[in-house]
């Protein structure tokens, strides 16, 4: 029916604490590769928890705790001597608000260049403009490199982060509610940049617009009270889906 | 009956109105009678050896009847500096690990310990100075450095010394950095814990280690706070007065070497004002308004500073 696809990333029997508080619940799922994977589910249900935990963001804080395992590349990044330094290299990030740095727009894109060891200034160079033009902002910002990026637009800001986490040229990027702080237009800039993305990275994304995962995802995960309760191809979770609960969230009937 | 309670609330109001008028301008009137009066009483040195000629002279004699302000008024610069150029790092580390490194059990600690820092009387930094940190200082770092650093040809000089007590600019210098310290520290830890964690996720979302994260996230992002925090704690060091006076050495001689007994504005103040007369007198006056001038000028650098990182930041 379908063609085998290549795993990048898959959660055994995950669980994840902050606290004593159980977060994330006994999630096993595989996430294949060049693919947009949505994670749906009421406010509260765990999307940013389960997110974050891919790339150990919940690392920085203290009392956190995760169970299980999460394979990245076939190697259980949970264990310690996974380097959550090197592993955000590959696994980017990009939140619900945009995070430009206090700096120029190249700037924002030669620091995370920087930080893996590209310090050459035309290799430099070369990757801020391939980046910008992947993220689509090129045309608009590329006589103003030099401009503080606190200048750009909520929308432009949020490309200028994706184009960041484009030049160190990650496998997978995490996108947390990436437009829900942005005006229509802004948004379908960034649905389409998406689509177009998943050529090169795999994508997972967090919204709560269902339009959104309808248009823009392959496969979809529905998760309530931190369970994962239906995972399949989108078209199916929002024409057919299995379970009673997932219908009724699609369709707009929860609560 | 309603009008009543209006025109009760309309007087209260008005009252109320009057009372904060009036205290926040007697703040402004009290800084104007102060500059005034410093300024009348320098008027008979200021006739006598002329504003700028004052600034440059080294002279500084009971005998001759001749005082310019050279000497004290490098003292105060030179401690300054130097008690900023210690302070600064330490105050940054000091910030650095509260916000980012330290449990959060010791955070409290070294919190309250710094607040103590900044509440100790400057009369006990003095004594303390005085009797335990200048014999250290003479017997360890003066010892050490003018051994070695101190035998260089053309710049050993300047670390050596023919006074012994180690009351010198070098001392006076750590006595006030430790004494500018809590300032520094304490705006910086502010300023640091304000960096939003969303923008420090990012960099490490990004693969920054936590020194990168500070380096090029944390301290840009608190750029001018800091900035305003040392110009404050620059005019605190400028204006330091019994600490100083105790650690300096008072001493109108040249200054040879950064271990030689030296003279700051405050600490002349303190030590001849009570027996000054005449043109002595008029002369303290005078060091005295340079010193508010001074004063002003950096308070004045620090607002302009910190009103930029407001707008910068639009
Ligand atoms: N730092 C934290 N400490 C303790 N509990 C937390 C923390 N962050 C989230 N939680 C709890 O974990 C659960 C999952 O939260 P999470 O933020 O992952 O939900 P979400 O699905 O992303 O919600 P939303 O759609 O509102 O963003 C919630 O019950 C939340 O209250
Ligand atoms: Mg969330």
């Amino acid at each position: 029916m379908k063609t085998e696809h290549e795993i990048v990333l898959e959660t055994k029997d995950l669980n994840f604490y902050y606290g004593k508080k159980l977060a994330v619940k006994n999630i096993t799922m595989q996430f294949p590769k060049n693919m947009v994977i949505a994670l749906i589910g009421p406010s509260g249900c765990g999307k940013t928890t389960l997110l974050r935990c891919f790339n150990r963001m919940h690392d920085l804080y203290k009392g956190t705790k995760y169970e299980g395992e999460v394979l990245f590349n076939n190697e259980n990044i949970l264990s310690k001597e996974t380097d959550a330094t090197q592993l955000r290299e590959q696994i980017g990030m990009v939140f619900q608000k945009p995070t430009p740095f206090p700096m120029s727009i190249s700037e924002n894109i030669a620091y995370g260049l920087s930080l893996k060891g590209i310090k050459n200034k035309t290799e430099q160079k070369d990757r801020i403009e391939k980046a910008l033009k992947e993220a689509a902002l090129w045309d608009e910002v590329h006589d103003r490199l030099d401009k503080n990026a606190n200048g750009l637009s909520g929308g432009q800001q949020q490309r200028l982060v994706i184009a960041r986490a484009l030049a160190v040229e990650p496998s997978v990027i995490l996108f947390d509610e990436p437009t829900s702080a942005l005006d229509p237009i802004s948004t379908s800039k960034i649905e389409e940049l998406i689509s177009e993305l998943k050529s090169t990275v795999s994508i997972i994304i967090v919204t709560h617009n269902m339009q959104q995962a309808a248009r823009i995802s392959d496969k979809t995960a529905f998760l309530y009270l931190g369970e994962l309760i239906e995972y399949n191809i989108t078209d199916k979770i929002f024409t057919t889906p299995d379970n009673e609960l997932t219908e009724r969230y699609v369709t707009g009937r929860f609560g | 009956m309603k009008n009543k309670k209006r025109n009760q609330k309309n007087t209260s109001n008005a009252v109320f109105k009057f009372l904060t008028f009036f205290a926040s301008s007697l703040t402004i009137v009290i800084i104007i009678s102060m500059i005034i009066s410093l300024f009348y009483q320098s008027i008979p040195a200021i006739q006598k050896f002329g504003f700028v000629d004052f600034i440059f002279t080294r002279e500084w004699s009971f005998n001759k009847d001749i005082y310019g302000a050279f000497r004290p008024l490098a003292g105060t610069i030179l401690t300054s500096i130097g008690a900023l150029l210690l302070a600064i790092p330490i105050a940054l580390g000091i910030a650095i690990f509260i916000t980012e490194i330290c449990p959060a059990f010791l955070r409290n600690i070294i919190s309250s310990a710094i607040e103590l820092l900044a509440a100790i009387p400057s009369i006990i930094y003095g004594m303390w100075g005085l009797f335990t940190l200048a014999p250290l200082i003479e017997g360890t770092v003066q010892k050490a450095v003018s051994s070695t650093i101190g035998l260089l040809p053309v710049i050993g000089p300047m670390f050596q010394s023919e006074y012994a007590g180690g009351v010198s600019i070098f001392t006076a210098s750590i006595v006030l950095s430790i004494m500018v310290v809590p300032f520094i520290a304490a705006i910086a830890r502010d300023t640091f814990t304000q960096t939003p964690d969303i923008l420090k996720e990012s960099a490490y979302g990004l693969g920054a280690t936590k020194w990168e994260v500070v380096r090029y996230i944390v301290l840009p992002y608190s750029k001018t706070g800091v900035q305003s925090g040392i110009i404050i704690a620059a005019g605190r060091a400028l204006g330091e007065t019994m600490a100083i006076a105790y650690v300096i050495g008072n001493r109108h001689g040249p200054l040879n070497s950064i271990f030689d007994p030296y003279t700051t504005i405050t600490s002349v103040l303190a030590n001849e004002f009570n027996e000054a007369v005449g043109t002595q007198l008029s002369t303290l006056f005078l060091l005295a308004f340079i010193l508010f001038i001074a004063n002003f000028i950096t308070l004045a650098i620090a607002k302009i500073y910190s009103r930029r990182g407001l707008s910068n930041e639009l």
